[in-house]
């Protein structure tokens, strides 16, 4: 497979910030890439050098075999982009924004109209044609920002926290039409999210904190690297509960919201033996498979979501 | 070409949609028009000749007067806010869409002045449907040479707007420097009164202030000053001394134009410097 994004020690640093400390990594054509981490890790840095909207203060990269700093037209030519916040004109019909984006990216005249009708098709927008974007739901505009970023057929599609805002149902929606995208054109998908479940449907994850990838592979290898099944408890007394655990059976344990978290192989033989045994009262148990939240906090000792709660972050 | 074609289209779809703005830009011509221009009038007349009249001064219409400055009114206006939608278009987004995009910086630049230039002509055509009521005659002549006029302030102005609109990040901003802009300019231009026996200091900025002649050009057309006795011209303020020397139209012209193409040097190349 050949590899259409190629980063080689991309650094980016403002004044007193380095927002990105020099990452490696390629993608293959026809696949979906995906940038996990907590907001501020430098996802958003690194997919704007790679989109040539921010200048890289060293390192290269190239797209499609562009270089992103030399060759900028070429680049912009091969990508589509949908930022975090809408760029759509709210002003104009559906028709209009597609319209003048064939204009800024020299659609030829004869292929507009085919390529319009394909990408609000893929989209299921082709009814809202006519329609003032003003009017539409934040879904819609999600879903029309997708399909205008499809028009001048780029090879890399570059999804900047695309579901950011939206109620779960639709969130769901934009992730069908992406895949329906996917497997439609083969085109490479390039994402950013902090949402876990998210970037399960990834073929591969780069997993970023304070700038740096500190994990790539696939989510499957990813959460087996964890360490076999979770398990949760909430106990009468944790400070009890942990030392004993820690003890008893020589694990890492982790305490969020009040909930005990540790890894163990066979998690169901295990928690059978581990209830009839255990001196503290136990309240809750849980045991579940891990999840790209868990390779996270294996990796970092802090989970996504703490972060983005709240800035105060514990245990790190 | 295809991409300042783009630029521009899109300024004038939404000018053309924006019915609450097209109808608003009328309010202000017709308050200084109808209400003060009417109002004033009167008051003038009788100072400038009597009500007896005689005298050379017994044909100055204030409102007449007023009229080709209300149109350089309205075209600067449109002109100078077509601007805003650069401001807005950073605020809301789009800029971002439009900076993406393979098309270069200067075909933006000029897009977007292009845009307000003619959104700004068709404005201060618009501002035709007072002809009527004020007693000046327009003839089709008399239009075909507004429109390039036109067409030369307007984008001088787009320039001016586009250059000021590069350098501020809000359109709060924006409508803060324009208006400060704004009222000088206008005012000290002679669309609202004949500027006649200014201090020194105030007839440089005079001058100085493209929007004179602008004004100016406006006149020589709408006003035809050739029939008029020279006493009459004097008082209307239509002989613009340069260095002792009455400007010509042409001359006018070019000072607009070079003013114009000083700005959207500047423009381009400060937009050129927006980051997506």
């Amino acid at each position: 497979m050949a590899n259409i994004v190629e980063v080689n020690n991309l650094k980016k640093r403002y004044k007193d910030l380095e927002a990105v400390k020099g990452v490696h990594f390629a993608v293959g054509e026809s696949e979906i890439f995906g940038f996990l981490g907590p907001n501020g890790a430098g996802k958003s840095t690194t997919i704007n050098m790679l989109s040539t909207i921010n200048k890289p203060t060293s390192g290269e990269a190239t797209i499609n075999g562009f270089h992103v700093v030399s060759e900028k037209n070429k680049v912009r030519e091969s990508i589509g982009l949908i930022f975090q916040e809408s760029t759509l004109d709210e002003k104009l019909t559906a028709n209009e924004n597609l319209l003048l984006h064939c204009r800024f990216y020299k659609v030829p005249k004869e292929k507009r109209e085919e390529r319009i009708q394909e990408v609000l098709e893929i989209v299921d927008l082709s009814d809202k044609r006519k329609q003032i974007v003003e009017t539409f739901s934040g879904g819609m505009k999600r879903r029309l920002e997708i399909a205008r970023g499809l028009l001048h057929y780029p090879r890399v599609l570059f999804l900047d926290e695309p579901t950011v805002g939206l109620d779960p149902q639709t969130r769901n929606h934009i992730w069908e039409y992406i895949l329906r995208l996917k497997k439609k054109t083969g085109i490479t998908i390039f994402l950013t999210t902090h949402y876990m479940d998210e970037a399960e449907i990834c073929d591969r994850v780069a997993v970023m904190d304070h700038g740096e990838v500190i994990a790539l592979d696939t989510p499957d290898a990813l959460k087996t690297d964890v360490g076999g099944d979770i398990i949760e408890i909430r106990t009468a007394d944790n400070y009890q509960a942990k030392t004993e655990i820690e003890s008893n059976y020589h694990v890492d344990v982790k305490e969020a919201d009040d909930v005990l978290t540790f890894q163990v192989n066979r998690g169901s033989e295990f928690l059978v033996q581990f209830v009839r045994e255990f001196s503290v009262e136990i309240l809750t148990v849980n045991l579940r498979r891990p999840t790209l939240n868990d390779v996270f906090l294996h990796l970092t000792g802090r989970e996504i979501r703490e972060e983005t709660a709240s800035k105060k972050g514990r245990g790190h | 070409m295809e991409a300042v074609f783009a630029v521009w289209q899109r300024d004038v779809i939404k000018f053309f949609r924006d019915k609450a703005r097209l109808l608003g830009s009328f309010a202000m011509p017709f308050m200084f028009l109808i209400l003060f221009g009417s109002g004033i009038s009167g008051a003038m007349q009788a100072m400038l000749g009597g009500d007896s009249g005689g005298g050379a001064l017994a044909d100055f219409d204030f409102v007449e007067f007023m009229f080709p400055g209300i149109i350089g009114m309205t075209v600067f206006n449109t002109a100078i806010f077509s601007a805003l939608s650069v401001v807005q278009d950073k605020e809301f987004g789009y800029m971002r869409e439009i900076l993406v995009s393979p098309m270069s910086r200067v075909s933006i630049a000029i897009g977007k002045v292009l845009g307000g230039t003619t959104v700004a002509v068709i404005q201060g055509l618009m501002m035709l449907v007072f002809v009527p009521f004020i007693g000046v005659s327009i003839s089709f002549i008399m239009i075909l040479q507004l429109i390039p006029t036109m067409f030369l302030v307007a984008f001088t102005i787009s320039a001016i707007g586009l250059l000021i609109a590069s350098l501020l990040k809000t359109a709060q901003g924006f409508q803060m420097v324009i208006q400060i802009l704004l009222f000088p300019m206008l005012f000290l231009s002679g669309a609202l009164f004949p500027l006649n026996g200014l201090p020194v200091w105030m007839d440089i900025i005079v001058k100085i202030n493209p929007l004179t002649y602008s004004v100016d050009m406006f006149k020589d057309i709408i006003l035809d000053p050739e029939t008029m006795s020279a006493p009459l011209r004097q008082a209307m303020g239509l002989d613009i001394e340069v260095f002792g020397h009455v400007i010509t139209f042409l001359e006018e012209a070019v000072v607009v134009g070079a003013i114009g193409a000083v700005f959207v040097v500047l423009a381009t190349i400060r937009f050129s410097k927006t980051e997506a």
